[in-house]
């Protein structure tokens, strides 16, 4: 049998074992899950439908536009994939034991890629799929598309989408891993990173969706071809303008250029992939010897006699204990490239949000359409803020491993390092989350006329919404901790960490359900001058304390008594 | 000192240490023995407060571990059978965590450090990461830690395990010096010979009860009830408890 074959039915053998537990309490458990993620689904699929409903019956913004907002959504999605396979599958292809040991058996090593590039993909877009899957049903039932318009877009189109990203994906890492070997791992990474920001940067500079309708507005256009004049040449080179094609054709019934985008979309993901196994079966094992050479650099030891600034042997003036723990916090996240790597990526993301946002120009004086764009940013803005505590809070305690027994059967009380990754975690996460608050009211504020009222309101809300999640993430991620799992990546894409993150969005349209109505008050006071009354804010800004402090809380003592269980 | 009191340990409807009772004196050095799965570590566990008792008490230099846990565990130290350590950091910067954890003062800490690294001959990797380390080289680096705050009680898991022939004998020169000074052992084995060579006391535990429980003079008279060999006591009283 071959042996790729042979393994991957092993590994089946074991995914359907997990999967098909059927004790009582793993079936609860799965149940509970079911239901969470079938209320997420739900939720999903509403918004996607009531969204595709008010901007093409409200705004009137017009299929093509419409699709061209579709066009760069997708583009966002499509770099998030790429960027988050880039550093999952460093973990998985090059610092994963099971590599390791395959490498010792006689399997070819372009399957054993294969094998783990599939497992990552598969692994990591469970969820993804689910989501998109919903959001697709939410928008083909508003064009009343027929059952297996559904099943063709998740196969010829959703499914190749994610599949080319991926694939990209692995191709970047295999050359990160070539020019690591020369010029170092950092370096590359560095060149990495202004890579990608600048095609980011570039993207939305000539694609910028809301300089698109002023000129759209501005130029008084309305036939959908002289619009199309209007977005930039390359744009029709990228995979996500293919699936925006896609649905904007069949949206209009021009089935034959339907198929056009999806052959386009279909062709390129599997050109890809073969230049990937291509690429694989002559560089893949040479990649991976250079991987540990670059991993046996990062070990060499450190020189005794020089004492760094940050150092164990120094003191910085904190009580010992605190200052040891806080010392093998920052140790161990500095030193795992993974964390560090992944922090920096989600941290340019965020900064390239918060200059394209700062800079936006409101101009249509419409309650419906400002409200809308404050949702969104909103939103955006809380999806970052969620994802952020997820990937790096979450983790926290689990990540303690087998070695937790260090400071379980140590004098240490263990509410204090509890919440001394309670507090490192919500200190980043708010300064993050309070970048993002400002940035995303500062053009309601130039809009309003300088009022600092949307302002001051955002950076309260950021600090309410930070607390509640970071206390989720740390204390879902202790009621969840699997010991055994040393992959931070793999900790933050669990069964327990979805889950957390359906919460934390829970808790966000919880959230937007206290603000709407005193919002929707303030936008119409702005647009008919008249006074808004401060007080309108009071009791919704109360509410949204004590929620949060609430769940804060309650997710905080569920997760101290979750790592106090027996060791 | 260590004490437990009619100690049970239950998971689910499975007792795992049943109604255990037992003494170790100060400064005396306690063989803890049994086959596989028979409540050793889960014992050990629980007086370093990693499990919690379903029933019973256990103290550590008469403080209830339960009750005051930290204050126990100040005057106690653990070397747990798989040695665990912090990935990312140092042998040296671990040293100087676990020292941290027990409020050690940097001065005499570093003293210290430097003694550990070389009564345990481990200074020309301490610097290394312990991700690189070798089973026996996190072994020697866990046993090392245990010592930085001068414990009055030690409780040792299983010690010997994947050590080469010279660190085994520096860990037993070890231990055997902190009883001389003073502090309490209770030692987890499966090896009978370094039990016999080191201990004052040993008991065996078999399903979670204590069935045997002698001192070394006691065990040369119950050694010479069959050939000799203390390998023969000890699959006789698991036999018949088993």
């Amino acid at each position: 049998m071959n042996p790729l074959l042979h393994i991957a039915a092993y590994k089946l053998r074991a995914f359907v074992k997990s999967a098909f537990d059927l004790r009582p309490a793993v079936l609860i458990r799965g149940l509970g899950s079911m239901l969470v993620f079938g209320a997420f689904a739900y939720g999903a699929f509403r918004l996607s439908f009531t969204l595709t409903e008010f901007i093409l019956e409200q705004t009137r913004a017009g299929l093509f536009l419409y699709h061209q907002f579709i066009s760069m959504m997708l583009f966002v999605f499509f770099v998030a994939v790429n960027l988050g396979n880039i550093i999952v599958s460093y973990s998985t292809l090059y610092r994963s034991p099971e590599v390791a040991y395959l490498m010792t058996k006689p399997v070819p090593f372009v399957q054993v890629f294969l094998l783990k590039f599939l497992d990552n993909f598969l692994y990591s877009s469970g969820t993804l799929f689910l989501i998109g899957f919903m959001v697709l049903l939410g928008y083909g039932t508003y064009f009343r598309h027929e059952w297996h318009f559904f099943i063709a877009v998740m196969l010829v189109v959703l499914v190749p989408f994610m599949f080319l990203s991926a694939s990209l994906a692995v191709l970047v890492l295999m050359a990160i891993m070539k020019a690591a070997g020369r010029f170092g791992f950092r370096t590359v990474m560095g060149g990495l990173f202004v890579v990608y920001a600048l095609i980011i940067g570039v993207f939305f500079q000539y694609s910028n969706p809301v300089a698109l309708v002023e000129r759209v507005q501005h130029a008084r256009l309305t036939a959908e071809t002289d619009i199309a004049e209007l977005l930039p040449g390359f744009l029709a080179y990228l995979p996500n303008q293919w699936v925006a094609d896609f649905l904007h054709a069949l949206a209009r019934g021009e089935g034959a250029r339907a198929l056009g985008s999806a052959g386009i979309l279909l062709g390129a993901a599997v050109a890809v992939f073969l230049v990937v196994i291509f690429v694989a079966k002559r560089f893949y094992y040479r990649s991976w010897m250079v991987s540990l050479q670059v991993q046996s650099l990062a070990l060499a030891p450190y020189n005794p006699h020089r004492l760094h600034l940050i150092d164990f042997r120094r003191g910085h003036g904190f009580a010992p204990q605190v200052e040891v723990l806080l010392k093998k916090e920052l140790f161990s996240f500095l030193r795992e490239p993974s964390q560090w790597i992944h922090f920096i990526v989600m941290i340019v993301l965020t900064g390239l949000f918060v200059i394209s946002v700062s800079n936006l120009n409101l101009r249509l004086r419409v309650v419906d359409v400002q409200i809308l764009t404050y949702l969104v940013l909103f939103a955006f803005g809380g999806f970052m803020t969620c994802s952020l505590a997820l990937r790096f809070v979450f983790p926290m305690i689990g990540l303690e491993g087998k070695q937790f027994w260090v400071l379980r059967g140590g004098p240490v009380d263990l509410r204090k390092v509890y919440f001394l990754k309670f507090a490192i975690g919500f200190v980043v996460v708010l300064f993050i989350a309070e970048c993002i608050a400002f940035a995303s009211n500062i053009p309601f504020v130039r809009f309003s006329g300088r009022r600092p009222l949307l302002l001051w309101f955002g950076v309260y809300e950021a600090f309410w919404i930070s607390l509640a999640v970071v206390s989720m993430n740390l204390g879902f991620g202790a009621v969840f901790a699997n010991y055994n799992e040393k992959n931070p990546i793999r900790a933050a894409s669990s069964q327990g960490a979805t889950l957390t993150f359906l919460f934390t969005l829970f808790f966000l349209l919880v959230h937007i359900g206290i603000v709407l109505l005193p919002l929707v008050d303030y936008f119409t006071s702005l647009f008919h001058f008249t006074r808004f009354d401060l007080t309108r804010v009071v009791v919704p800004g109360t509410a949204l304390a004590v929620v949060s402090m609430l769940v804060s809380v309650f997710a905080l003592a569920v997760g101290l008594r979750a790592a106090r269980r027996d060791f | 000192m260590i004490e437990l009191i009619n100690v049970t340990k239950k998971f689910g409807t499975f007792t795992a240490v049943d109604d255990l009772t037992l003494t170790v004196k100060a400064g005396e050095f306690f063989g803890f023995l049994g086959p596989n799965g028979a409540g050793k570590t889960t014992t050990i566990k629980m007086i370093t407060g990693l499990f919690a008792p379903t029933s019973g008490s256990v103290r550590v230099n008469g403080i209830d571990v339960q009750a005051e846990p930290i204050e126990a565990k100040k005057r106690l130290a653990y070397i747990p059978d798989q040695p665990f350590l912090y990935d990312k950091l140092s042998g040296r910067e671990f040293l100087y965590f676990v020292g941290g954890l027990y409020r050690v003062d940097k001065t005499v800490m570093q003293e210290r450090i430097k003694e550990i690294i070389d009564q345990f001959e481990i200074g020309s990797w301490v610097d290394r990461r312990t991700e690189d380390y070798s089973q026996g080289m996190r072994q020697r680096i866990s046993i090392a830690a245990a010592l930085v705050h001068r414990p009055k009680t030690i409780v040792i898991d299983e010690p010997m395990v994947g050590l080469d022939p010279r660190s085994a004998k520096i860990v037993r020169h070890t231990l055997r010096s902190q009883v001389k000074s003073g502090t309490t052992i209770l030692m987890s084995t499966h090896s009978l010979p370094v039990a016999e060579e080191l201990c004052d006391r040993i008991g065996i535990i078999n399903d979670g009860r204590l069935v045997f429980c002698d001192t070394q003079e006691q065990l040369q008279a119950d050694k010479a009830k069959y050939d000799g060999k203390f390998e023969s006591v000890f699959l006789e009283v698991t036999k018949q408890h088993g």
